[in-house]
């Protein structure tokens, strides 16, 4: 009775494995008889129920059974695994399956690149408060309250936010308020690059009420203007593309003397002069060296020390690069915007 | 500020063959900056951006001043010329003027003249020509000589009707709280306490000092005696007036950066000379001049080894002495300290003090355009490695390739995105009401950028920024970096349960927890736990909130809490020894009571025995939970009777502690 069992569980796995199409036919056909709550092992569950004279032989039986069963599955699988290949038509020209696509802001591509230039020169990075205290963003930089130069920068300020040592509240119009951050919390040599975001009262094409800025500040002994041009032109190089040009010009910022205006050679007529730029040139930023008050109101001695330092717009530089022409569309959340980069 | 001066009144004071674009191309490169040049048949404009520490730039004069230092470093001659004025004749008796000053800090010098048998009329064309090309209206002579030599020379200047200063009586002083003056342009403005007025002999404010004259006393087209006024004033005053007025006029823009008084005697010389040309007016009285305390020459000392230092190269003092002498300084070579010592031009008092100041003339009359490009050397740093930038940048790229899309969004919210505004931070001069309050929260933003993308389907986002958290007025806010992540869809809960699986293990951290708790904006709400560290909340953003958004499917939230999570995250990886021993996997099946949290299940199930390597949640099917169990061992085969017991030993804990029964095994 028994060995009738067997041996159509024999025939019935071989003639199934022979039939199978496919590798994974295949593996369903052996869990189904080999696995361990298979045909086999259930078989083998039944033997002490035997007569003890019985099991031995039975026994042996389903061994063979089982040996000869992986034997042609073995065998089986020997020949799908060559010729399998060959039975399932791809469409090479189908589209094919795509990972999930995503979508990093274009500011933060720029920030990327632009701290990776700068570290191969050796800057760290840094990001210091964005409310920030009055005497860090103008008194310490050499900027009384009442100096006509803080017109250029439209302040907010924060209601009720005011300290008796460093002044009132605000959010900070530039990154140069990092200087003097940095220079209390490191002793030079500096080369530091901040990058945070700033905040002024203005919104147009141009200019965002809150924006990045990335601002550079090298304190080290004799540093001088050649090497805020070196630096500069390195910059301008990597970001821009071997062929663009840089100059300094004079400007003036209380916390830098001399103070420069940083120009690149326009990316649209390549310094020839058109309508989008001054007679070649476009505007990146200020810069200049470090002005000696500031130097000594980070506790660092004018006399040892020279710096120089940039502030430049994240937005800006990458606004020049894409050909973007309005930059609040950066800060808008339209998606069919950041899905573009 | 910028000024618009045509070529021909340039070249009034200039003599060069320079062209135009050579002048807007040098003056650039070495003084102030030339934006544009305008430029028709007849005349070129000029189109200079100056910077506020050159109010002696602000004029015709200056410009020509400067390109003749400049333009001779460009090998183009250039000489300045003498400003054609007429002297101010000695006149005994005329026409009095009787002026008292009430503090002479408010200003520095005061000169007044009166100009009789005036005639009223339309100036000559070139000079109206040349007022327009600046962006001035011409309106009659006179006060078109105020204007025209504000621009020429760089001084404002003011025209009374000297018979409307009732008793010829001037008397300046502040102004008192709620005195009120009707200007020029017909506004009546209401002063507060401080503001340099003039009131003239009963009383009547004739003048807003520096800003703008009164309408009481303005010359018309009856005028016959005209009161000339050129003064400078203090600075701060004038700002401070502008600021507290709320208005600015060009004159002020001028004052309030500080003007040379040595600059008003020309400026009046000159003055007669056009009245008597284009008015016909004779001087009328005797200059009034009180100046009762002109500024002392100063000097400036800068070493040879500070220029080379700064500059960067090495520069011979004469050179350098060239370069200011032809700016105007007197400058004295000391061959035994090194140094050079100039006496600054009265004209550039405000803006020359330390020798820094003497660097930046000396080199960009060099040219900064003939300095080197050289890379700073590095001689050493001290900066410890910070990991923060590159953890923020791994889970931006990480989020990036499982699918979302970054957006940034301002920082400043409006007051009907957040929940409780008192605990904001408030900005007290907002741009607009949309941009007022600093987050606490990064979620609103999420929300706003889904409510503005509305056929937008399947939307994955997420924003890092800062979080701004007040610690009182005398304390700057904690601003603590946040990342949320935002998924919009039907049951998309676990989908951003995995992001944050995955998103730690990128950190390498393996083990957190998750404790359900209640929030008012949040179904399924749960806090995220590292150890002790709470890091952050997931949840599914409550009806009554998406309706206030108009957003019509549910949205799935993350907010992490990113120093407190990078605090936890780390490069080191445990190595474990591969096993030896095949592993044995089964799958158990339960049937648990409804809302049976299951994250507790697999921890319970894993301290069982060191040999459950791996416990997965595989499926589920009603109240039927599958978990795919590995067994392994490092030492040996396991036997079926080990895993017998040990199958057993789960199935009873499993069943007991939460009230489960156990599926047979397939």
């Amino acid at each position: 009775m028994i060995k009738d069992q067997i041996r159509n569980l024999k025939n019935e796995a071989v003639g199934e494995i022979l039939e199978a199409k496919s590798l994974q036919e295949l593996e369903k056909i052996r869990v189904i008889f080999l696995g361990r709550s298979g045909k086999i092992n259930a078989l083998t569950k039944e033997i002490p129920k035997l007569p003890a004279d019985e099991r031995g032989g039975i026994g042996k039986l389903i061994n063979e059974t089982k040996k000869t069963i992986e034997e042609v599955l073995s065998q089986t699988q020997n020949k799908l695994t060559k010729t399998d290949r060959k039975t399932e038509w791809i469409d090479v020209t189908a589209p094919g399956i795509k990972p999930p696509e995503g979508h990093l802001h274009l500011i933060t591509e720029a920030i990327s690149e632009i701290s990776s230039i700068f570290a191969s020169l050796g800057f760290h990075r840094a990001r210091y408060p964005e409310v920030e205290w009055d005497w860090y963003s103008f008194e310490g930089l050499n900027m009384g309250e009442n100096h006509p130069a803080r017109d250029e920068w439209e302040t907010f300020f924060i209601e009720g936010l005011e300290n008796q040592k460093y002044g009132k509240g605000i959010l900070t119009p530039h990154t140069s308020s990092g200087q003097l951050r940095e220079m209390e919390r490191y002793t030079p040599p500096l080369r530091m690059l901040n990058i945070a975001k700033c905040y002024r009262r203005q919104s147009d094409m141009s200019h965002a009420p809150m924006f990045y800025q990335f601002e550079g500040l090298v304190v080290d002994k004799n540093i001088n203007i050649s090497h805020l041009k070196g630096t500069i032109d390195y910059f301008t190089k990597q970001y821009f593309g071997p062929d663009r040009k840089s100059r300094i010009r004079p400007f003036h910022f209380q916390f830098t003397e001399p103070s420069f205006e940083v120009d690149v050679t326009c990316l649209i007529c390549h310094g020839k002069g058109c309508r989008t730029c001054k007679e070649g040139w476009m505007e990146l930023g200020g810069s200049g060296m470090v002005h000696p008050k500031v130097l000594k109101n980070g506790g660092i001695d004018p006399e040892k020390y020279s710096g120089f330092a940039f502030g430049w717009g994240v937005e800006r530089v990458l606004m020049m690069k894409y050909g973007i022409n309005d930059i609040r569309l950066l800060f808008e959340g339209d998606l069919r915007f950041l899905k573009q980069f | 500020m910028n000024i618009q001066i045509s070529d021909s009144w340039l070249r009034e004071f200039l003599e060069t063959k320079a062209t135009p674009s050579q002048i807007a191309e040098y003056l650039s490169l070495c003084s102030q900056s030339v934006g544009k040049l305008i430029k028709d048949e007849k005349e070129t404009v000029y189109d200079i951006e100056i910077t506020t520490n050159r109010p002696d730039c602000l004029s015709v004069y200056g410009i020509a001043r400067e390109l003749s230092a400049i333009l001779p470093r460009f090998e183009i001659n250039a000489r300045l010329k003498e400003i054609p004025v007429a002297k101010i004749p000695k006149v005994k008796s005329g026409f009095p003027l009787q002026v008292k000053i009430s503090k002479t800090e408010l200003c520095p010098r005061f000169t007044a003249l009166v100009f009789d048998n005036v005639i009223i009329k339309p100036s000559p064309l070139s000079v109206r020509k040349r007022l327009e090309n600046s962006g001035i209206r011409a309106l009659n002579n006179v006060v078109d000589i105020s204007n025209y030599l504000m621009l020429e020379l760089g001084q404002p200047m003011h025209t009374f009707d000297y018979d409307k200063i009732l008793k010829h009586k001037m008397f300046l002083r502040e102004s008192k709280e709620g005195e009120e003056i009707i200007t020029l342009d017909g506004q009546r403005r209401k002063l507060k306490e401080g503001i340099i007025v003039i009131e003239d002999g009963e009383g009547r404010i004739v003048d807003l000092c520096g800003i703008m004259g009164g309408k009481n006393s303005e010359t018309d087209k009856n005028t016959k005696r005209v009161l000339l006024f050129v003064q400078t004033y203090n600075p701060m005053k004038i700002r401070k007036a502008c600021q507290a007025l709320g208005f600015r006029t060009e004159a002020a823009s001028r004052f309030e950066k500080g003007l040379d008084p040595e600059g008003v005697i020309p400026a009046m010389e000159r003055a007669t000379l056009l009245f008597k040309e284009w008015c016909g007016g004779k001087v009328g009285n005797e200059l009034t001049d009180i100046y009762p305390s002109p500024p002392k020459p100063k000097t400036v000392i800068v070493t040879k080894v500070k220029i080379d230092t700064i500059m960067g190269i090495n520069i011979k003092l004469e050179d350098a002495k060239k370069f200011l002498d032809n700016l105007g300084f007197k400058t004295k070579i000391d061959a035994k300290t090194n140094s050079l010592t100039a006496e600054v031009p009265h004209w550039r008092n405000g803006d020359i003090e330390i020798p820094e100041d003497l660097i930046e003339e000396i080199a960009r009359l060099y040219g900064y355009h003939n300095l080197p490009n050289t890379l700073p050397p590095i001689s050493s740093l001290n900066y410890q490695k910070e990991a923060t930038f590159e953890w923020e940048d791994k889970i931006k790229t990480a989020l990036k390739y499982w699918g979302f899309t970054e957006t940034v969004s301002y920082s400043m919210a409006r007051k009907d995105l957040i929940h409780n505004p008192a605990d904001h931070l408030k900005i007290s001069n907002p741009l607009t009401e949309d941009l007022l309050y600093l987050r606490t929260s990064l979620i609103p933003s999420l929300l706003e950028v889904i409510s503005k993308n509305p056929t937008e389907e399947g939307i994955k986002i997420f924003e890092m920024a800062n979080a701004y958290l007040p610690r009182g007025k005398k304390e700057l806010p904690l601003e603590t970096m946040t990342l949320t992540l935002a998924v919009k869809g039907e049951s998309k809960y676990l989908e951003v349960k995995g992001i944050l699986d995955a998103l730690l293990k990128e950190l390498g951290i393996t083990k957190f927890s998750i404790k359900p708790e209640k929030f008012p904006s949040l179904n399924y709400g749960a806090q995220i736990f590292i150890g002790e560290t709470n890091i952050g909340i997931i949840g599914e953003v409550v009806s009554p909130e998406l309706t206030r958004f108009g957003i019509n499917q549910k949205v799935t939230v993350l907010d992490i809490q990113l120093n407190r999570l990078l605090s936890f995250a780390t490069h080191a990886k445990g190595y474990i020894p591969l096993p030896k021993y095949p592993p044995i996997i089964e799958d158990l099946s339960f049937v648990f009571p409804p809302q049976t949290f299951i994250g507790p299940i697999i921890e319970e199930i894993k301290k069982i025995n060191e040999i459950i390597k791996e416990v997965e949640f595989i499926d589920s099917y009603q109240n039927t939970r599958t978990f795919r169990i590995t067994y392994q061992s490092q030492e040996r085969n396991l036997t079926d009777s080990e895993i017998k017991s040990i199958r057993k030993k789960i199935i009873d804990f499993v069943s007991a502690k939460f009230r489960a029964q156990v599926k047979e095994a397939l």
